[in-house]
């Protein structure tokens, strides 16, 4: 099959086989060092994996569908999948994004302006497969057929051809996962239609009535928060002792005396951290808790389940689990009686507490969220807290998480911090609302089964680490260390898969991390540098 | 009166089902945020896409909105097709004359309309003249862009690998109308002439219900297809001129935080009572969103 030439009919058929194949020399061209194609690197399904999981669509696995057991339990999916569709359209189960998701579905003029903005589609090099329009036509027509009156005929008039079977389904559901929700495609349809809200609704269908979710996302993820506190598996005093290990530590190591609080009543300030920070990148919560202290800032963390954790991984596939978990979040501010909540450094925090969960915040639970980013703009500047730019003398660029500039508009404040305590900033191109992903977004990047990192590494976050390179372009040698700032959990988890699977700490000297720890490395007060240049 | 009856008609079916789907978009309820930057409402921050989250402790401040700034985005956007320009630019050239011709068709009408008026009130033929030349010529040019951009687009999603397993019936139909309505209008401007006083004539005695004698063939063609393509118009996806609307205003620029009047609608859809399969979900009909979202953690501390 030539790459351009995927027919819709195509994915109701041949259940056992892949439908595209990814070659590795069709992505799209890395600067050197890294135009060699790491074959290697590139790791199939082993026998095991293709017996238990189904695997028809790519060759990687993000869902990891188990196979079922026969016909019949085929055809039960089929029949939840099609009353799934008709809830979807109806108010009382989907009042939440109806209004959005029928204008998508009946607008879209198919002009492809949306695959052209797509950084999926683009870096495979143009596999018709990852085109946004590609999901959201046969979810259309599928719910043209079975989901509204006059279905046949409208179904004929919009393109049928499309079966609805097991095979159907499954590669849907698979689909669902290789999009990074970060709605480039949105911004550039001149409709205004939205791909990527497409998309979250397939997956809230399957979710919400077939019972299909990533386990990262599902039982590892929200069921886990909402049964002890964070997808971390921490517990409240697993929290508050990980915290104290690491004040002492930090403490130790940066000479001033950091401590964090706990659960003070009538605090400023609760700051809601990615509890992920505290296990994969601790600098991060530490360099809060050292700007705050330092600028003398009445804050405080929670140690109320789920209250130490800001994530809320029902953005990406359930809003019955996104709402049982933003409702807890503002229950736990609203008893502690703070003023504000700031969200921690994570995207897709942000936006599910800003934006997406603000109407269901009624009454007393509307207590006012503001950004890390705004935060930590007017403690730089606020006079409190002296700060270095020398210290920061290397090069820096800005990795814009979707879920805070795209989604939110939310520009100016990292960069005015940078602009003034990174004295060699630089912006990548294109940045601010326009930029592209990191590849790890949608919740893809918590997700690691089988062989999906090699994916995410080659293919979701291959226009981002070519930003990434041309960025630094003018310094690429090794031994110029470079920072990546990128204020946003699941980007640096991202990053971390990406630089270290291309060797970028070792062939181009680049090193990550959020945006606090740049501030704090610029302190006066500090007797050694806070960012070490260590292993990701 | 037979025109009048069949033009009246149709223009009340379709002005009736268009405002039927507009009230019917508009009624759906209101729908969790979901704003895309950039908001060009944002009086100080348009030029990058920022937004009032921006600012420190923005609930404390009042929000500057622009009118402007919208207005000349949406301008951009329809006049020019920017978004196509930006992002797919071989589809430009051939979208820009399609819609250029239907701007002016529309223009045209509108001052065929004016034109009209001024003749039912007897104004003087000077002026009455120089608007049918002026509509003449807008008509010309009208039909021969929107005629180049229809059929031109016809053989692109025909032929190009990008577009053609996406053109559905739908897609080519309404293209092959829209062609048909500028062709037949460019071959009643060229065999006719006067163009402008043919209409400008029709349209007054429409107005002041007097009998319309005998028009040209090429005249009733143009006309009647036109008026077929005016009922097919509102129960079609090119109703986008009127949704595009909802789809920016409702959804894409809709960041205005919670307030009094949208928390009583949300009561009420909190109210609501959903009702998903998978066991997770906590639903069965009966519970509300409200209950379900408010519900005991199972926790073991």
């Amino acid at each position: 099959m030539k790459s351009n030439e995927l027919r819709f009919r195509e994915v109701s058929e041949n259940a056992d086989s892949q439908l595209v194949k990814i070659e590795i020399n069709h992505l799209i061209p890395l600067p050197s060092p890294y135009d060699k194609p790491q074959v290697s690197a590139w790791r199939e399904l082993d026998t095991d994996q293709h017996r238990r999981l189904v695997c028809n669509l790519d060759g990687f696995i993000a869902a990891g569908l188990p196979v079922p057991q026969d016909a019949k339990e085929e055809q039960k999916y089929i029949d939840q999948f099609i009353i799934g569709l008709k809830k979807l359209l109806s108010r009382e189960s989907n009042w939440t994004f109806l209004q959005p998701l029928l204008l998508s579905l009946d607008f879209c003029a198919r002009c492809q302006t949306c695959s052209e903005s797509c950084h999926i589609y683009l870096a495979s090099g143009r596999n018709p497969l990852y085109r946004p329009s590609f999901r959201s036509e046969i979810f259309r027509r599928l719910v043209d057929r079975y989901a509204r009156k006059g279905g046949a005929l409208l179904f004929k008039i919009r393109g049928g051809a499309i079966d609805l079977n097991w095979t159907t389904i499954s590669r849907l559901y698979e689909l669902s996962y290789r999009c990074n929700l970060c709605r480039r495609c949105a911004q550039a349809c001149p409709m205004g239609v939205d791909n990527a809200l497409i998309t979250r609704e397939l997956r809230k269908l399957f979710s919400q009535e077939l019972g299909w979710a990533p386990q990262e996302l599902h039982e590892k993820g929200t069921q886990l928060q909402l049964k002890v506190g964070s997808p971390t598996g921490m517990k409240p005093k697993v929290v508050k002792d990980n915290l104290d290990f690491l004040d002492k530590d930090f403490s130790e190591v940066t000479g001033l005396n950091i401590a964090t609080p706990w659960d003070k009543s009538g605090a400023d300030v609760l700051l809601l951290p990615g509890a992920g920070d505290i296990l994969s990148f601790p600098e991060s919560i530490m360099a809060f808790s050292i700007l705050c202290n330092a600028a003398g800032i009445n804050w405080t963390l929670s140690s109320e389940a789920p209250g130490y954790d800001g994530v809320n991984y029902g953005l990406f596939y359930d809003d019955l689990q996104f709402i049982k978990i933003a409702l807890q979040h503002a229950r736990i501010a609203k008893k502690l009686g703070v003023k504000k909540i700031v969200m921690g450094e994570c995207g897709h925090q942000h936006k599910a507490m800003m934006a997406v969960a603000d109407r269901i915040l009624t009454g007393e639970l509307n207590i006012p969220r503001e950004s890390s980013m705004t935060f930590l703009e007017n403690l730089v500047f606020s006079g409190r807290i002296k700060f270095d730019p020398e210290r920061n003398n290397f090069p820096v660029t800005l990795h814009d998480p979707c879920n805070i500039v795209r989604n939110l508009g939310i520009v100016e404040p990292q960069r005015r911090v940078l602009r003034y305590l990174c004295p060699q900033f630089r912006e990548m191109n294109p940045h601010g609302v326009e930029n592209y992903c990191c590849g790890g977004g949608g919740g893809l990047s918590l997700l690691s089964m089988a062989n999906f990192t090699n994916w995410k590494v080659n293919i979701s976050g291959r226009l981002k680490f070519k930003q990434i390179l041309e960025a630094f372009s003018d310094q690429p040698e090794p031994s110029v260390k470079k920072y990546l700032c990128a204020p946003c959990l699941n980007c640096k988890l991202q990053f971390r898969d990406l630089l270290e699977y291309y060797g970028a700490k070792e062939k181009s000297g680049i090193y990550f991390g959020g945006l606090a720890e740049l501030i704090v490395n610029a302190m006066v007060d500090l007797k050694n540098p806070f960012i070490t240049w260590g292993e990701y | 009166m037979f025109w009048h009856i069949i033009i009246f008609s149709i223009c009340g079916i379709a002005l009736g089902i268009l405002i039927y789907r507009v009230v019917n978009i508009a009624r759906l309820p209101v729908h969790l945020r979901w704003e895309l930057a950039p908001v060009p409402h944002d009086k100080t921050r348009e030029k990058y896409g920022g937004s009032y989250l921006e600012e420190q402790e923005w609930w404390k401040k009042p929000v500057r909105k622009s009118i402007i700034q919208p207005l000349k985005y949406m301008a951009a956007e329809i006049i020019f097709l920017r978004g196509v320009w930006k992002n797919n630019r071989s589809l430009w050239p051939f979208s820009l004359c399609l819609h250029s011709g239907i701007y002016l068709m529309i223009g045209m009408l509108f001052l065929c309309l004016i034109n009209a008026l001024l003749i039912a009130i007897e104004l003087p033929a000077d002026i009455t003249d120089i608007m049918a030349e002026t509509i003449s010529y807008m008509a010309l040019i009208s039909f021969l862009t929107g005629s180049v951009g229809a059929i031109s687009l016809v053989f692109k999603r025909l032929i190009d690998h990008d577009l053609k397993p996406f053109s559905t019936a739908g897609s080519f139909f309404n293209l092959v109308l829209l062609a048909i309505v500028f062709v037949s209008g460019a071959v009643c401007w060229f065999y006719q002439g006067e163009f402008g006083d043919l209409l400008s004539l029709f349209l007054s005695k429409l107005i002041t219900l007097e009998v319309i004698r005998v028009m040209p063939l090429t005249f009733i063609l143009y006309v009647a297809i036109s008026l077929l393509f005016f009922l097919y118009l509102p129960v079609s996806s090119m109703t986008h001129f009127m949704i595009k609307y909802f789809l920016y205003h409702a959804v894409r620029w809709n960041d205005k935080p919670l307030n009094a009047r949208m928390e009583s609608e949300l009561r009420n859809l909190l109210a609501e009572k959903p009702h998903w399969s998978a066991a997770h979900t906590g639903t069965d009909g009966q519970k509300t969103w409200g209950e379900i979202g408010n519900g005991v953690r199972d926790e073991k501390q």
